[in-house]
């Protein structure tokens, strides 16, 4: 089966689980909840338990061995742009949508329809070229890629062949501090426009004619193979961005491809999802002994549908190849496409290269050039955000770690939502510390995306300041912000509902309650073990419940345990 | 049997492209016709191909790139029709083009493009009542095997 479904240049990783398209097909169309925390998260767990869960005797010879050589990377990046319509034609394109209810006569490629572009993919690309530095092709043009194949049914596949509209440019990226941190700059060969193609669903996954009974199934199967084709994404629009070999290891791979996720969400051209395949990376890992200048064979993967995925897979191929240069037997290594097997934790052959695919590229005929003006590009380089790169450099200069800035900038909803509190006067730690601390994992449990909680910006800043003036106690603050997250409201109206303890002398009471009781502690207090005032506060605290309000409870309790003597 | 055919010419290497009845989807949809397209000769700064002298016809690997399959005889009847068509292709490289600028396309007048907004096509069921094998919501093709 997966011989058939992974090839040519394009991924479908949909089809290795047929059943969760049926099951999502009355989804939702904009599917940007899934919090990315959630994938970064992954990222940073994920290696540990890898590293654990493979023999560790192997592991320490592979790590001998890996120090002789060296893997180059490279990545192929398929962007799904959040259009409205297709690339070619005015069909919507919804994720999850029935199958072939949004097709026409252009994407399912009957005869004498033409294709008619789509000025906001030019807008999308022109973004994407800018932000990644790039060089824009003023004239680029349109060509044929063929392939037989049934998820295409024109035979060809529309796409950008030897002027992509942009070329050589970079990305900036930080790896993160578990990985040992470091600023990294990758390049970017180019990033051209093309059409997706359909999805195929292959028989035999148990999904067609429930209603048969399952032996018959399996021999009606038996005898008449098929697959079942759905042309909804033929001809949405895609961009595909090819990087420079530049990457070493698997960690800067999927750091790579986060980072292209972060600038396409940035940017708003695309959900970036990967598990629905708005994102799919295919990444060509060869190695060779350090030293040695010429590229050893290079072997593609494909099937990864996450960053950690990504990072495990390549660095199991890194391992499988130089294991096998190693024991002399490199001519084992050979041009290949493999699959990775999350349930296995490896790759494996899915199909030996017999030479290059001859695509015969020619120019589209039905397509006029694509011409960009300077004025276009420069309104356009006017409208771009600031970008994930930016945002990191300045939110070091506002005091911030290198984690937080990295948790931060690393969901631009967050980023929106940490700013406005800023602007409103939070404290710049403090809202960072409230947004990485409670409220991420209130996110994360829920499954939730910073915009979707009825917490404002505005009441987080206004949370901040009331413990900051001594107003509530972080405690209470807690059980505040969580009825802020859930139910929205006012810091002060909740605080009003608190009915916290302000009456002095009902705090002057607690206290001397306390210290009757800790006679021993008073003693040593007074003695010189000042620090005991901690202790002291937070029993008074304790026994308020937290609601006695916390700069009269200090207040007091040192007037209390300095004067009397 | 073949409901068009397209010759194309890339930096002077031949293919022929028979568009041959697309069993495997639709088979009673004829296809579009495609114009011919000839590319300026690889002296142009262009990546083109590095190919400048035309290739010998091999009839069987066209046939094969177009997915369709020819009895010998067909072999020996479509051979001096093709090998007449590289031959005026010939004609054409041989034409002094140096001082010529080299064109992305044909000329065409604007932009044509579109704004993004959605239609829905109307006349969906009549298109999807003309797949050959159909079975809600799907169109069902034979099995294929990846071959290139």
């Amino acid at each position: 089966m997966a011989s058939i479904c992974f090839r040519g240049i394009r991924t479908h990783p949909s089809f290795l689980y047929p059943s969760a398209l049926f099951t999502r097909r009355n989804g939702v169309f904009f599917c940007t909840m899934q919090s990315p925390q959630t994938e970064t998260k992954t990222t940073i767990e994920n290696p540990k338990t890898h590293i654990k869960a493979s023999p560790s005797t192997q592991t320490k010879a592979n790590e001998k061995i890996l120090h002789d050589y060296e893997a180059i990377i490279g990545i192929e990046t398929h962007v799904q742009l959040s259009t409205l319509t297709k690339a070619f034609c005015s069909c919507p394109y919804i994720y999850g949508a029935q199958p072939n209810s949004t097709v026409c006569p252009i994407c399912m490629g009957l005869p004498g329809a033409l294709p008619v572009f789509n000025s906001k993919v030019i807008e999308y690309a022109v973004k994407l070229g800018l932000a990644l530095n790039c060089k824009l092709s003023m004239n680029s043009k349109f060509d044929r890629k063929q392939y037989f194949y049934p998820d295409l049914p024109k035979g060809y596949q529309i796409s950008q062949f030897d002027i992509p509209i942009a070329t050589g440019g970079f990305i900036d990226l930080d790896l993160p501090l578990e990985f040992g941190g470091g600023h990294r700059k990758f390049g970017i060969t180019r990033v051209h426009m093309e059409e997706d193609a359909g999805k195929l669903l292959h028989s035999g996954t148990g999904t067609y004619s429930q209603e048969i009974p399952f032996a018959f199934t399996c021999l009606l199967k038996s005898f008449r193979p098929y697959v079942q084709v759905d042309l909804n994404r033929a001809g949405v629009p895609l961009l595909e961005i090819v990087s420079e070999p530049d990457m070493r290891t698997g960690i800067e791979a999927a750091e790579y491809a986060a980072e292209i996720q972060r600038l396409v969400r940035y940017l708003g051209l695309s959900n970036g999802n990967m598990q629905e395949g708005s994102l799919r990376c295919d990444v060509n890992v060869s190695i060779r002994p350090i030293g040695q200048l010429e590229f050893g064979t290079k072997v593609e993967i494909k099937n990864m549908n996450s960053f950690s995925a990504m990072h495990r897979a390549i660095d199991f191929e890194i391992s499988r190849q130089a294991l096998l240069h190693s024991q002399g037997q490199g001519d084992q290594i050979v041009q290949e496409t493999r699959l990775w097997e999350e349930g296995a934790q490896k790759t494996a052959t899915m199909r030996k290269k017999e030479g290059l695919a001859d695509y015969r590229y020619f120019p589209e005929p039905d397509l006029p050039e694509v011409v960009l003006t300077e004025d276009y590009v420069d309104s356009i380089r006017a409208s771009l955000p600031e970008l994930p790169e930016m945002k990191r450099r300045r939110y070091e200069k506002m005091g911030l770690s290198m984690q937080d800035v990295l948790f931060l900038a690393n969901d631009i909803n967050v980023c929106n939502f940490f700013e406005e509190a800023v602007d409103k006067g939070a404290d710049v730690k403090m809202a960072a510390n409230w947004i990485m601390g409670d409220i991420a994992a209130y996110l994360k449990n829920e499954k939730l995306s910073i915009s979707e909680i009825k917490l404002t910006p505005q009441e987080l800043t206004e949370l901040i300041s009331s413990i900051k003036g001594g107003i509530i106690s972080g405690k209470i603050g807690k059980e505040i912000l969580f009825e802020l997250i859930a139910k929205g409201g006012t810091v002060k109206a909740l605080i009003e509902e608190k009915d916290l303890i302000t009456d002095p002398t009902e705090i002057e009471r607690m206290i001397e309650k306390v210290l009757s009781e800790n006679p021993k502690q008073v003693e040593q207090y007074r003695g010189g073990k000042t620090k005991l005032q901690g202790f002291f506060a937070g029993q008074v605290m304790k026994a308020s419940k937290g609601k006695a309000n916390p700069v009269l409870l200090n207040t007091i309790l040192l007037e209390k345990l300095n004067t009397k003597s | 049997m073949y409901s068009s055919a397209v010759i194309w010419v890339k930096g002077g290497a031949p293919y022929l492209l028979l568009q041959h009845q697309q069993k495997q989807l639709f088979s009673t949809l004829s296809r579009k016709k495609t114009p011919l397209w000839f590319s300026p000769p690889s002296t142009t700064p262009r990546n083109f191909s590095a190919r400048s002298s035309l290739q010998p016809l091999d009839v069987s690997r066209l046939a094969e790139t177009a997915r369709i399959s020819l009895t010998p005889t067909e072999v020996e009847e479509f051979a001096p029709k093709i090998r007449q068509v590289i031959d005026w292709f010939g004609q054409l490289q041989a034409v002094d083009l140096q001082s010529i600028e080299p064109a992305l396309r044909a000329d065409t007048e604007g932009d044509n493009l579109r704004h993004d907004l959605p239609e829905t096509f109307e006349n969906r069921e009549a298109m999807l009542a003309a797949v050959p094998s159909y079975e809600e919501p799907y169109i069902k093709v034979p099995k294929v095997l990846n071959k290139d």
